[in-house]
């Protein structure tokens, strides 16, 4: 062999390598972070859970501050008066001009990145008029105006139940509402309407013409009067939860009527038992589905993804049962006997997966003499490359604990931490094949990359849409439509 | 850059200026792709959802011990399950009833529709077995008094008794009854009934995924050109079509 085409070989090799190792090194990362902030929620550091939006753990990027509390700063002085909780407005004096509407927005605009915002308001003393309004304006809104009287904005007046959005007259919209009622104003992203609430029924929609941000927003314009307003601390009135269920079935409904290939699903799940290497499932769902009725009529794809996706299968069947079960050690002594390439770089990200793996198994079982040592003869040529410094401190930090397990690294002794291990093992075993040209192929199954696929698409289309919507999150889907 | 894709990008940007849609160019498209997350447990859900609902019971099982994922139902329910759906599947449907009886009582008490058709499946199984006088006298005591609560079920109940009046079963205008399409029919209609039974979702979860996929790329699709997945089965990333 030309001594140049095997130097640019072995490069390419190596640049495998590191594609993959670093991939899931990632997803390592991703997992330390996540065990952090979820520590960190555990101690109590992040006291207003509910500002964020802590049930999502996978779409940090989905954070958004919400509206807590009433606007001190720029409210409208001395014509409403905000309680010291922040969430209260009374109406102090008799007798003021009829310009004098004492109006309070939040604090912050309403969160946009989702399917609906909503927030509600209680009438504690409708006072000598009732002239409350319930609303959103845009930011720089004029202080001293009824939500709905200025262009921009929107508000449901409670002594007419008319809703104004800046065109001078009132439109016939709900009920009136006065002291004792609950009172709601939700936008929904997804229809482009706003919508209002009287003690938890929807009482009319309408048209959100404004396109940026809109700020909760409450009015009171007559003496007495008296508004909390409760921005989700508290449960609503409104079966809000209900709501949103509702509109997603709207959405559903039209989806559920696409068509797609039969069996695409028989032969995505096929393909990604192939990909990680679940040999055995693979195997009984094959001759299980060979006795269905009627017998699934899988068209075979085309040779080479059939290939590459069975290249190996039982020896990275046996790769991941050894590291899922801990036996690091075998695992090693497998690679080198049948893949020795993947260990040649003795630095590589792969091999500091695999020693940090090792290092946890002896944790595990109690070693942690034989840990201390092995860390020492094993971390320090990484700990010298600077790149894994973070994951080698989680690792070593483990042995600072009487019980690991309970601690913010105590999530490297879960089956995850294995899993990930396994699966970048598997995504080497997969680049040695030679017909593969491009490692990339060797990261994703299939399944993987039609959801990265879809969450792209939702993700692009909310950024073609002001930001306005919800993201794909297969986990709430996962975890939908569990009764009981 | 290869001259071919030079001329693939231009020809997408006329066609995106034609439309004023954005272009998304596949490195863009390729970088947003990278930067999705999607959990590997989660994943592995979807998996177990999707071998769960269809009923392969050995595979879930196998697949529970390979990857660590726990089902979402108990596995011994899915083999009662799809007992039953096979005795429909196969023509049994009396025994199927009695399946489903074992199983939850309630289901086919709080199902008329359901225990119509599993009647009606019943009939046409005495006919398409020959026994005629069977078959009358089945329609007559069972169906008949059920077709007169429910409109209907009279009417179907009706195209199922013309059965009998053509000599060439296969050739006649109600001849689908009798094709194995109905049994399936009426086995998954039994087998969603159970799965609901079970405070479980009758569909998996993964074919709504895929239309989804489908229909968010049509969404986009209205705004910007972009790399679409047009071929499920491939899952292969294409060029702007041109």
């Amino acid at each position: 062999m030309d001594s140049s085409l095997t130097l640019s070989l072995s490069h390419t090799n190596s640049d495998t390598h590191d594609l993959i190792g670093t991939y899931f090194l990632e997803q390592w990362r991703l997992k330390s972070k996540a065990a952090v902030r979820k520590s960190e929620s555990v101690m109590g550091v992040s006291e207003n859970q509910y500002l964020m939006e802590i049930d999502s753990e996978e779409c940090e990027e989905e954070k958004e501050e919400l509206p807590t509390e009433l606007d001190t700063l720029h409210s409208s002085g001395g014509f409403s008066i905000v309680g010291s909780d922040k969430l209260s407005v009374r109406y102090p004096n008799a007798h003021l001009h009829g310009h004098d509407v004492g109006v309070v927005q939040a604090n912050r605009p309403a969160p946009c990145k989702r399917l609906v915002y909503y927030f509600e308001i209680f009438v504690e003393n409708a006072g000598t008029k009732g002239q409350i309004a319930i609303g959103f304006t845009t930011p720089g809104f004029k202080l001293r105006r009824q939500p709905g009287w200025e262009s921009n904005s929107y508000g449901y007046h409670g002594d007419d139940g008319l809703l104004y959005r800046g065109q001078g007259k009132g439109e016939a919209f709900g009920p009136a509402y006065s002291t004792g009622d609950t009172v709601g104003g939700g936008i929904n992203y997804a229809s482009q309407e706003l919508f209002f609430t009287k003690n938890g029924t929807v009482v009319g929609t309408v048209f959100k013409d404004v396109k940026g941000p809109l700020f909760p927003t409450v009015a009171v314009h007559s003496q007495h009067e008296v508004v909390t307003v409760n921005f989700g601390k508290r449960p609503f009135v409104f079966d809000l939860k209900a709501y949103e269920a509702q509109e997603r079935a709207k959405q559903n409904s039209t989806i559920e009527k696409l068509s797609i290939p039969q069996n695409a699903s028989y032969g995505i799940v096929r393909a990604y038992l192939q990909h990680y290497g679940y040999e055995d499932t693979l195997k009984t769902f094959d001759v299980e589905s060979r006795s269905t009725l009627p017998p699934i009529s899988f068209v075979q794809e085309n040779g080479f993804a059939e290939d590459v996706s069975v290249y190996s299968l039982n020896q990275r069947k046996v790769l991941r049962q050894l590291i899922r079960s801990g036996q690091i050690g075998d695992a090693f002594g497998k690679l080198r006997e049948l893949y020795p390439q993947i260990l040649q770089d003795g630095t590589s990200a792969i091999c500091f997966l695999l020693h940090c793996q090792n290092f946890i198994e002896l944790v595990r079982v109690g070693k942690l003499e034989e840990a201390v040592l092995y860390g020492r003869t094993e971390f320090e040529k990484f700990y010298k490359l600077g790149d894994y410094d973070d994951l080698v401190k989680d690792c070593a930090a483990l042995l600072a604990y009487e019980q690991p397990q309970k601690s913010s690294v105590g999530y490297l002794l879960g089956d995850s931490q294995r899993d990930i291990v396994a699966d970048a093992v598997n995504a080497m075993v997969l680049s040695t094949n030679p017909s593969v040209k491009d490692s990339r192929e060797c990261l994703h199954s299939r399944l993987d990359r039609l959801l990265r696929q879809l969450s792209a698409c939702f993700l692009a289309k909310r950024t073609f849409n002001g930001d306005q919507g919800e993201g794909f999150h297969l986990h709430r889907i996962l975890n939908s439509g569990r009764k009981g | 850059m290869s001259l071919f894709w030079i001329v693939i990008r231009e020809l997408a940007e006329i066609e995106a200026m034609a439309t004023s849609k954005k272009v998304i160019t596949r490195e863009d498209w390729e970088k947003r792709l990278n930067d999705v997350k999607i959990r590997k447990e989660d994943m592995n859900k979807l998996v177990m959802n999707f071998l769960v609902t269809e009923g392969y019971v050995e595979a879930a099982e196998k697949f529970r011990k390979e990857s660590g994922t726990d089902p979402d139902i108990d596995l011994a329910t899915i083999t009662d399950r799809m007992a039953v759906k096979k005795a429909v599947q196969a023509g049994n449907v009396e025994d199927a009833i009695e399946k489903v009886n074992d199983l939850n009582p309630e289901i086919l008490d709080t199902n008329p529709q359901l225990f119509f058709h599993l009647q009606q499946q019943r009939l046409i199984e005495l006919i398409r077995n020959g026994k005629i006088e069977e078959a009358l006298e089945f329609a007559q005591e069972e169906l008949a008094p059920r077709g007169e609560e429910n409109q209907s079920f009279l009417e179907e109940l009706e195209k199922t008794v013309a059965l009998l009046a053509f000599e060439d079963v296969s050739n006649c205008p109600v001849g689908e009854l009798l094709d194995v399409s109905q049994r399936l029919k009426t086995a998954s209609e039994v087998n969603a009934a159970i799965l609901t039974s079970q405070s479980h979702e009758k569909d998996p979860k993964l074919p709504s995924l895929l239309k989804m996929l489908i229909w968010a790329q049509n969404q986009l699709g209205e705004k910007a050109v972009f790399p679409r997945i047009t071929d499920l089965s491939t899952a292969k990333l294409e060029d702007p079509p041109v």
